[in-house]
């Protein structure tokens, strides 16, 4: 087996090769470089972009939109989900109603926030609300379940409170899932933000990017593509790197 | 019939179902350091014996018999089955049955059974007609379009032991075959292999963790000590065959179960 | 009451407000077109959402192709095969946190507005989960049938042919299910952000001038069309349930695995 470090060198050198790729791609004409502007313009462009007050802006509208969708997400989507862990009747209820919701591909009701909303921060922060919380409520139902009745009864048996039990049983138990749940629950948020954004809005990363599209700026718009990706891949990574150090004690 | 590209011919005068294992050795490279599991183990199998090898965790039994089914390669030493080598399975020579039963779920019982056959390239009527006897054999007729989620732990075993069975080896190995099963079928099951063993007359190599297990089944034990494993005692089981339960609680079958017992507490 | 009864009630509940709401003038018919005005649109303009239905459905067709086809396979690949899966698979699942649809535009530039670019952009959204989902599937399947088709004297090809690729079953199917379901999200996404054809440019079209009861009559048509996809795979993996014994996975997790897989947009 291969050391960490040999590890990550090759995949370094996937990235560059591909980034590589690209370069010549564009550069020696292979592909026409007015459809495909080369890395190096792209990333110029990107520094280039990053500097401008109207992509500041349009990034803090789009971090304000997400940051409200999860602050409202994800508090009724914790108690429904804990209700649901929690309660055996509800959880009856309401589990095949969930995972009939969650079956079902959730941006085709965006037209219907716009009707309702019709087209501004509104929209786009209850179309976020709407693409998170089902996978709130999933997550911490699993999360919930997820701690070993056992423990529980251990506890119990010492005569903790409810209050206790909470911070020094679930809590500690269940820390790493919710992270991660946090982690796939802030990927979906991003994604219906974001589409909102594209689809109707006057403001917000997602609707530049669609702007450079229709107006065939290539290179603001591969920059703006590669901008998103890193700032969300970035934020995924730093969330997992938090949920192995506290993860280290999970089977 | 096809033969398997890797089988190894087999001298025509060799004693079939005879097992040597001479001055073998196992030694695993670890990453900061070796780990040796097998040191410098010697023994001879007659055909047609029943032997069992019992050890504590670690011993290398399980190592030394995978090295037999010819799943694995000693670092040293040499092992024969029927007087030729076995770099590689060779069901011809070696039927294999495990803890796990290790049945194909997509499969019925006797598809099961005849899987070995079926590699082989072997006609289907001649493999139905030969899965039927194994399962026959070991007391599953009329279980053969059965899937293995509706048979017991039992049964599946019984379903591996006539798979292993089907090409009428001479040599059957067996590893913690019964483990996995609750102590009352664990004794059916014995006395059903007892069974078949007379029946058939095969050599059997089985593996075990328990004592009363190795001194009911067996003609002859081998003990191994921890790791490195060595062999530290070869008794006979001078008991009467077939064995009956009473015999469980009888003199002799204390003392060999003692026996065995003050080999391993010491070597573990 | 028992929960089955509840569960019904609320259903056939909201059913009756959908209708009832908006025809006593609570909510607004823009908001909400009542049920029967909606499947009363639907109805009159069918033979226009069933051209929409055909131009997305060969456009979800093709694509799965391309996602599952090559999602199964190369999960497949690098699943079974210890180097690259380590060295790749945290990568790929590091590209799921970003949100493909940023990608549709680039599509759009390149490929045009027609089923071209739908295609290709849903073919890569579905692509990547039914990867990573093969991917783990693959390393389900029980090593302990490996071991015994070996001690049989199986050689590579027959283990592969006789004992993976019929364990694997399973994990095909599911991956078939997370793929389909997400290049049917991804065609629909990219019909509504832009197209000229399709359920989704049908919805979004009527939703420029307003025409409530159409919008959601359109919306109705995709969630039957999501709806009946996931049906008819269910079904064939219930067929195939024999298989499932060969895996680890359990129906539970595999439900909250798969919605953890698909974006919900």
């Amino acid at each position: 087996m291969q050391s960490t470090l040999a590890i990550n060198l090759a995949r370094i050198a996937i990235i560059v090769a591909i980034l590589a790729l690209w370069e010549v791609l564009s550069r020696t004409g292979i592909v026409n470089p007015r459809l495909l502007p080369s890395a190096s313009d792209t990333f110029v462009t990107l520094g280039d972009l990053l500097q401008r007050a109207s992509v500041q802006k349009d990034l803090m509208v789009t971090a304000t939109e997400v940051l409200a969708a999860f602050a409202l997400a994800v508090p009724f989507g914790a108690l429904i989900g804990f209700l649901v862990a929690e309660n055996r009747y509800f959880a009856d209820v309401a589990k095949p109603l969930l995972f009939f919701a969650f079956s079902i591909p959730k941006s085709i009701f965006l037209p219907m926030f716009i009707l309702v909303f019709g087209v501004g921060f509104a929209q786009k922060v209850g179309f976020g609300f709407f693409s998170t919380i089902f996978i709130v409520i999933m997550s911490t139902t699993t999360a919930v379940e997820s701690v070993k009745v056992e423990h529980l009864t251990v506890a119990r048996s010492y005569g903790a409170t409810p209050w206790q039990t909470a911070f020094r049983v679930y809590l500690p138990s269940m820390l790493p899932v919710l992270l991660e749940a946090l982690r796939i629950s802030m990927i979906f948020n991003l994604t219906g933000v974001i589409l909102a954004e594209m689809y109707a809005s006057r403001d917000g990363i997602g609707h530049q990017i669609a702007t450079w599209g229709e107006n065939f700026q290539m290179k603001q718009l591969l920059a703006g593509v590669v901008m998103v990706a890193a700032i969300a891949m970035t934020f995924n990574e730093l969330v997992r790197w938090v949920e192995t150090r506290c993860s280290h004690w999970r089977t | 019939m096809q033969p398997l590209a890797n089988v190894t011919p087999l001298k025509p005068a060799a004693r079939a179902g005879a097992i040597e294992v001479k001055n073998v050795g196992q030694v695993f490279r670890g990453r900061s350091q070796d780990v040796v599991a097998l040191d410098d183990v010697s023994l001879e199998i007659k055909p047609g014996r029943f032997v069992v090898l019992v050890g504590p965790s670690g011993c290398g039994k399980s190592t030394l018999l995978m090295m037999m089914a010819g799943l694995r390669q000693q670092t040293s030493g040499t092992i024969t089955i029927s007087g030729a080598p076995i770099p590689q399975p060779d069901p011809d020579r070696v039927g294999v049955v495990f803890q796990e039963a290790s049945l194909f779920p997509w499969l019925t019982a006797e598809d099961n059974v005849e899987f070995p056959l079926a590699l082989r390239g072997v006609p289907k009527a001649e493999r139905r007609a030969k899965a039927q006897d194994a399962l026959k054999l070991v007391g599953l007729d009329g279980f053969g379009k059965r899937h293995p989620h509706e048979l017991s732990g039992g049964m599946k075993q019984r379903v591996s032991i006539a798979r292993g069975l089907v090409q009428d080896p001479p040599v059957l190995l067996m590893d913690e075959p019964f483990a996995a099963l609750d102590e009352q079928t664990r004794m059916t099951m014995g006395d059903e292999l007892l069974r078949i063993w007379a029946a058939t007359g095969k050599t059997v190599v089985f593996v075990t963790h328990s004592l009363t297990e190795a001194v009911y089944l067996a003609d002859e034990v081998i003990v191994m000590s921890a790791r490195p494993g060595r062999i530290v005692d070869h008794l006979q089981v001078q008991l009467p065959r077939p064995r009956t339960y009473e015999m469980l609680s009888g003199d002799a079958f204390g003392a060999l179960r003692d026996r065995i017992w003050r080999h391993i507490r010491k070597s573990a | 009451m028992s929960a089955k009864t509840l569960r019904y009630s609320i259903v056939i509940g909201l059913i009756a407000l959908w209708e009832l709401l908006p025809r006593i003038g609570l909510i607004p018919e823009l908001f909400l077109p009542s049920l029967s005005s909606t499947l009363l649109a639907g109805w009159t303009d069918a033979p226009e959402y069933g051209h929409a239905l055909a131009v997305t459905l060969y456009e979800v067709v093709v694509s799965m192709a391309f996602a599952c086809g090559g999602g199964i396979l190369l999960g497949a690949i690098v699943g079974s095969l210890p180097r690259p899966r380590v060295l790749i698979m945290p990568m790929v699942s590091s590209l799921y946190a970003v949100p493909l649809v940023i990608l549709y535009p680039v599509f759009t530039v390149w490929l045009g507005i027609g089923s071209e670019s739908k295609i290709a952009f849903a073919s890569i959204y579905g692509f990547l989960p039914t990867m990573l989902a093969t991917a783990a599937g693959i390393q389900t399947i029980d090593p302990q049938l490996l071991l015994a088709a070996r001690s049989m004297g199986a050689t590579l090809s027959q283990r592969l042919v006789r004992v993976i690729i019929p364990a694997a079953i399973p994990t095909v199917l599911s991956g078939l299910r997370v793929g389909g379901a997400l290049v049917i999200v991804g065609v629909v996404v990219s019909e509504m952000l832009i197209s000229s054809a399709g359920i989704g440019y049908l919805i979004s079209r009527y939703r420029t001038i307003l025409d409530s009861p159409h919008v959601f009559a359109g919306v109705l048509l995709v969630l039957f069309l999501a709806i009946a996809f996931n049906a008819a795979i269910r079904w064939i993996e219930r067929k195939a349930a024999i298989w499932q014994t060969g895996t680890r996975a359990g129906q539970a997790n595999d439900e909250v695995a798969s919605g953890a897989m698909q974006p919900a947009t």
